[in-house]
């Protein structure tokens, strides 16, 4: 099942730039207009308490018509819902507002989608509702075990591949190029090369068969589509 | 120096100088009368002297005495005349002298005259009188009559006067000074009080006046100051007003600026980065131009808005409005035919003098206003009345909360769906801007469910 996320966002085209990429990575993005209809959904959600319908995320922006996105962070704390902010506000008072009455996470627009979808990701991560099974054609990624599958065979993967390859399958259908890999992957103090990148990819390419897969995208770098 | 201090001390300065000399004047013709006076009174005692010298000289036989009788009469006349200040002189010699002196130049030729000449002699410590005069004696030989008196006395009493003179005037002084310094520091008081004010207000303390109580210069200065500090704070609080507005102004560009901004470039990385379907990629190109032409839309507004700022000379033609009328509803024809709306024109054939083209775009601006407020069927009402300009629409009208903020830059009554309608919030702040470089000023009305007349009103000239 995919996670679900709610997106709270009174722009209409933000709003479907932000779906159009949860979709492609994966997620089920559920656009919501306004503050107060936002409530409605949420506080809804708080009385039922059915556990298969409630949202793993809310992205909301802060500036929108009825509640403010503020306003809403009550009734998304007590639907345990975990809030991002994502909003033009950028400055410093408004962060630490917004953080400190309990958001996950900030992000100030314009963002970079990759970002977006890496914080949401550490977001879920955080709160325990990252994905633990990854699929991706015969390929299954146990992220609890530590253990990947081909076609029910485990293949034995180096923890650097192990972790690009669940880094390109959580962010599946967007390119990351070298540096942003290896900065994610090795951490910002490793001070490898690109080309280590290139090696790590093509050996995650030969073990699982994803020649296919993990498509080379010109100028920029990788990305892993199903 | 501080003024008060000049003030105090030039004019105990001048002051005490003044009285001094005039002081001084006063003492010295009072030296100089007493002794003329005193003059005077011996001349008139040697006189009177002589004469009766001269009297019993000429009676006696004197040439038949012998030398020492004539010298015993002498001195017997002398004495019987005057006490002991005379020195008898015959022929160039003092035959007789009963004075405590001995004269030095018996044949003085200042005595030789009938009248009695004068002389007063400084000796030692002494000031001494000298009168001398020739004796009215029938005689042979030369007598003359010389007065010696000690007037010292005179001179002291003068110096006692003299120094009574100068306690007194030291006194006064110092008491003049004291004043002079107590009231020239009241005076200058307010002046004190002012500079303070002065002070206060030059370190932002704006409020702060001055006491305007005598009705003196100082006094007139304090109500010059504060109407000056009236003026500088209401242009103070004018000024951080504009530049609050403008601040604000600034902030909704940057918040206007950054909606597409984050479109645009959501969409073209997500372009870039993002295995996406040929529907998605056609969406994602549709909403990176449409933002775009809101950018361009926004950056057109803006600067003609800020056109509008910078150049207040605008070209005011005789217009009939009739025929601006006309133009802009030929101009309008498709836009409301599209929208499937009418627009109606009324004028009273009046003439204004305008900027016709300044006036042709407020008048657009608001058509298009009402075609987004309207819906299909609507008439929109073009009217020219009076000193009036009025756009009427039958569309939904503005709330009354939002009525007074709506000619405000970026000011949406609502957002989502004036951005729908291309809407970028600049129309009305356009708008109100060329009204008041028309000398006129935008009133709205407006009723929400009716409809809303918004009209440009124009301020008699005076």
């Amino acid at each position: 099942m995919k996670t679900r996320i709610l997106v709270i966002e009174d722009d209409i085209s933000i709003s479907e730039l932000i779906c159009m990429n949860l979709e492609a990575a994966g997620y089920e993005p559920f656009p919501v207009y306004d503050g107060e209809e936002a409530e409605k959904m949420v506080s809804s959600l708080a009385g039922g308490g059915e556990e298969g319908v409630s949202y793993a995320l809310a992205l909301v922006d802060i500036m929108l018509p009825g509640k403010d996105g503020f306003e809403l962070m009550e009734s998304m704390q007590s639907a345990g819902i975990p809030v991002i902010y994502l909003t033009a506000r950028a400055d410093v008072i408004s962060k630490v507002h917004g953080l400190r009455a309990g958001a996950e996470d900030y992000i100030v627009k314009p963002f970079e989608v990759l970002e977006l979808l890496v914080r949401m990701e550490k977001v879920l991560e955080r709160t325990g509702r990252g994905k633990e099974i990854i699929e991706i054609r015969d390929v299954r990624i146990d992220r609890k075990e530590h253990q990947v599958m081909k076609a029910g065979i485990p293949v034995a993967l180096k923890p650097m591949e192990y972790e690009l390859l669940v880094l390109l399958a959580a962010n599946k259908n967007v390119a990351f190029s070298r540096e942003q890999l290896l900065n994610q992957v090795w951490g910002s103090e490793y001070m490898g090369e690109t080309r280590t990148v290139d090696v790590h990819i093509g050996r995650l390419r030969k073990k699982l068969d994803f020649f296919e897969v993990i498509r080379t995208i010109p100028k920029t770098g990788y990305r892993l589509e199903d | 120096m501080k003024l008060w201090k000049k003030i105090s001390l030039l004019t105990t300065s001048v002051l005490l100088a003044a009285t001094g000399v005039a002081g001084g004047i006063v003492i010295y013709r009072t030296v100089k009368y007493n002794e003329m006076k005193t003059v005077e009174n011996y001349e008139q005692q040697l006189h009177a002297t002589a004469y009766a010298l001269g009297k019993e000289i000429s009676d006696s036989g004197l040439e038949s005495y012998t030398e020492a009788t004539r010298s015993s009469f002498y001195n017997y006349i002398v004495k019987k005349y005057g006490a002991s200040k005379y020195i008898l002189i015959k022929d160039g010699e003092a035959v007789c002298n009963l004075t405590a002196f001995e004269l030095v130049n018996p044949r003085e030729e200042r005595w030789a005259g009938s009248e009695a000449c004068a002389d007063i002699r400084q000796v030692g410590e002494q000031h001494l009188l000298i009168l001398g005069k020739k004796l009215p004696a029938d005689s042979r030989s030369d007598y003359r009559l010389v007065l010696i008196q000690d007037i010292t006395e005179l001179y002291t009493d003068m110096e006692k006067q003299v120094w009574l003179f100068a306690e007194i005037y030291l006194a006064a002084a110092a008491l003049s000074v004291l004043v002079i310094f107590l009231i020239t520091g009241r005076l200058l008081k307010p002046l004190r009080k002012l500079q303070q004010a002065a002070a206060d207000i030059s370190e932002g303390k704006l409020g702060q006046r001055a006491q305007a109580g005598a009705k003196d210069e100082i006094g007139a200065m304090a109500v010059s100051f504060n109407c000056m500090a009236d003026r500088i704070e209401e242009q103070v609080t004018e000024l951080e007003k504009v530049s609050a507005q403008r601040g604000m102004l600034l902030g909704s560009l940057t918040h206007e600026l950054k909606t597409p901004m984050t479109s645009i470039i959501g969409y073209s990385d997500t372009l870039l980065h993002v295995k996406l379907s040929g529907e998605q990629r056609e969406q994602a190109l549709h909403h990176i131009y449409d933002e775009c032409r809101r950018l361009e839309r926004l950056s057109g507004k803006l600067m003609s808005l800020i056109g509008l700022y910078d150049n207040d000379s605008i070209r005011l033609e005789e217009t009939e409005v009739e025929e601006l009328f006309s133009r802009v509803a030929d101009l309008e024809k498709y836009h409301l035919k599209e929208r499937g709306m009418m627009l109606e024109t009324k004028s009273d054939g009046q003439v204004q003098r305008l900027d016709r083209d300044l006036f042709e775009s407020l008048l657009i601006n608001l058509i298009d206003n009402a075609v987004k407020a309207g819906k299909e069927g609507d008439t929109i009402c073009l009217e020219a009345s009076g000193n009036r300009i009025s756009v009427t629409d039958q569309g939904r009208g503005i709330p009354p909360g939002d009525l007074p903020r709506v000619t405000e830059a970026f000011y949406m009554v609502d957002k989502s769906r004036s951005r729908k309608a291309g809407g970028i919030g600049l129309g009305l702040a356009l708008c109100s801007r060329i009204a008041s470089l028309h000398n006129a000023s935008l009133h709205i009305e407006s009723t929400v469910g009716e409809g809303t007349r918004v009209s440009v009103v124009f301020r008699k000239e005076a």
